[in-house]
C-alpha cells in the first residue's frame, strides 16, 4: 500500500481522541485539545527532558535507595549494591529482574531517546520503520523501571519490627522515581511521524 | 467541517500519520498499522458492556485489596501487618512526603479516577444517554491512562516476597488475592477502552 499520510492532505489528527481536521485548526473539533500536525518543537523538549533524567541518574545511582537497621546496626544499600547483595544471597532470578529494571531498562531508555534524536537531527531516516518500532518498545517498557521503588514501598511498610528490624526508604527512591516520570514524559514528547515525512522528503 | 471524504470512518496512524478507511471493519477485527505495525483500534459491538463489567469488578476489587491485611511480616514473636493504604501512609511517616504522594498516585489515585470515570462513560455510551460530562470525563481518562502503574506495582509485590520470605514468615493475606486479580480486571478494562471507537461514540451521541 502506498504512503498516504494525513499531512500530505492537509489533515493533522488530534493527539488525543485521533479526529482528523483541516491542519489550521488549532483546537479539536471534537474534544477540545489543542492541534498540531506535529507535536512542537519535539527535538528540543525531548533532549531538554533527557538531560535532566541524566542528571537525576547520579543521585538515584549514588545515594542509598534503602536503609536496613537491624539490632542497633544500618546498612545502607543502593541500587547496584542491593543487586550485588542480591547475587551474594543466590536470588539470582531477582537480582536478574532488579538489575533489568532498574539498570538496564532506564539507561537503554535514555541512550535510545539520544540515538533516536540524534537520527532525527541528522535528517536522514532511512528506515523509519525500525526506528517508529524502536520508540515503541521505549515507550513501553519506561514505566517497568519503578519496580524498584515499589519494592522499597512494600518493604518499608512490611518490614517494621520496633528495634529489630526497620527498613527505611532512601533519598534515591525519589531521584529515581523522578527519573523514570521524566522520561516518560520525554518519550511522550517525542514524535515519531517526522521520521516519515523526513523520508517522503528524500523520495521526492 | 471536515472535507467530505476523510469523515470520522478515517483515521490516521498516530505513529506514521497513513490513513485509513476503516469503515468497512467487522466486529472482532482488529486494524494493524501496514507501515509501522501499530496497533491501531479493535471493532467491537460490545465495547461498552465490556468496559462497564470489567471496570464494576475492578472497583469492587479494589475497595477489597485497600481493606484487608495485603502482607504481614513475623519474626521474633513480633508481627507487622501491611495494609495498601498504611504503605503510602509509611513513606509519609519516614518524611518521603514526595515519594508517598508519587506512589499513592500511581497505585491508587490514578486507578482509581480511571476506573470510576471509565465506568460513567461507558454507561452513559452504553446506554446512549446524552449529557455534557461524558466528553470530560474521557478526555480525562485518556490523558491518564500511561500513567497508572497497577501491573509493574503488582510485579514488585511479587519481588518484594520473594527478597523477604527467607528472612522470617511472610504472611500473605486476603487483599494480595484481591490485588492480584484486580491487576487482571483493571487491565482488561483499559485494554478494552478503544481510544477510536469511545470518540466515535461519542460524538454520534452529539448529533
Amino acid at each position: 500500500m502506498s504512503r498516504q499520510s494525513a499531512a500530505s492532505k492537509d489533515l493533522s489528527s488530534c493527539h488525543l481522541c485521533l479526529k482528523l481536521a483541516p491542519s489550521d485548526v488549532h483546537h479539536c473539533p471534537r474534544c477540545g485539545s489543542s492541534m498540531h500536525v506535529r507535536k512542537p518543537n519535539t527535538l528540543p523538549r525531548t533532549l531538554a527532558l533527557l538531560s535532566t533524567a541524566c542528571v537525576l541518574y547520579i543521585p538515584a545511582n549514588i545515594y542509598p535507595i534503602m536503609i536496613t537497621d537491624q539490632l542497633g546496626s544500618s546498612l545502607e544499600s543502593t541500587i547496584l549494591g542491593g543487586v550485588v547483595l542480591l547475587v551474594q544471597m543466590d536470588s539470582l532470578p531477582i537480582a536478574a529482574i532488579i538489575f533489568i529494571a532498574s539498570v538496564m531498562v532506564p539507561l537503554g531508555k535514555i541512550s535510545m531517546m539520544f540515538y533516536l534524536c540524534w537520527t532525527m537531527h541528522k535528517g536522514r531516516a532511512a528506515t523509519p520503520k525500525q526506528l517508529t518500532v524502536a520508540y515503541r518498545i521505549t515507550e513501553l517498557i519506561g514505566k517497568w523501571s519503578m519496580i524498584d521503588v515499589f519494592v522499597v514501598t512494600i518493604l518499608v511498610a512490611l518490614v517494621n519490627l520496633g528495634q529489630i528490624l526497620v527498613i527505611r526508604p532512601g533519598i534515591a527512591a525519589v531521584s529515581f522515581a523522578l527519573l523514570v516520570i521524566v522520561t516518560m514524559i520525554a518519550a511522550e514528547s517525542f514524535d515519531p511521524r517526522v521520521f516519515w515525512d523526513q523520508q517522503e522528503e528524500q523520495d521526492d | 467541517m471536515c472535507s467530505p471524504k476523510y469523515n470520522d470512518d478515517w483515521l490516521a496512524c498516530p505513529s506514521c500519520d497513513q490513513l485509513y478507511d476503516l469503515s468497512e471493519m467487522q466486529h472482532g477485527e482488529k486494524a494493524y498499522c501496514s507501515h509501522c505495525n501499530a496497533a491501531l483500534t479493535t471493532s467491537r459491538t460490545d465495547i461498552f458492556s465490556r468496559v462497564q463489567a470489567f471496570s464494576l469488578s475492578s472497583i469492587i476489587l479494589m475497595i477489597m485489596s485497600c481493606s484487608f491485611p495485603f502482607l504481614a511480616f513475623k519474626a521474633s514473636g513480633l508481627e507487622s501487618v501491611m495494609t495498601l493504604p498504611q504503605a503510602v501512609q509509611r513513606l509519609h511517616d519516614e518524611g518521603m512526603t514526595d515519594l508517598a504522594l508519587l506512589v499513592g498516585c500511581f497505585i491508587l489515585l490514578i486507578p482509581a479516577v480511571l476506573l470510576v470515570l471509565s465506568f460513567a462513560v461507558s454507561l452513559s455510551l452504553g446506554c446512549g444517554w446524552r449529557n455534557h460530562w461524558a466528553k470530560d470525563c474521557a478526555k480525562i481518562i485518556f490523558h491518564l491512562k500511561t500513567w497508572s502503574m497497577v501491573e509493574v506495582f503488582f510485579i514488585g509485590v511479587l519481588v518484594s516476597y520473594v527478597k523477604i520470605v527467607h528472612m522470617a514468615t511472610v504472611v500473605i493475606g486476603i487483599s494480595f488475592w484481591a490485588y492480584a486479580i484486580f491487576t487482571i480486571t483493571f487491565t482488561m478494562t483499559i485494554s478494552n477502552l478503544d481510544r477510536y471507537q469511545t470518540w466515535k461514540r461519542l460524538e454520534e451521541l452529539e448529533r
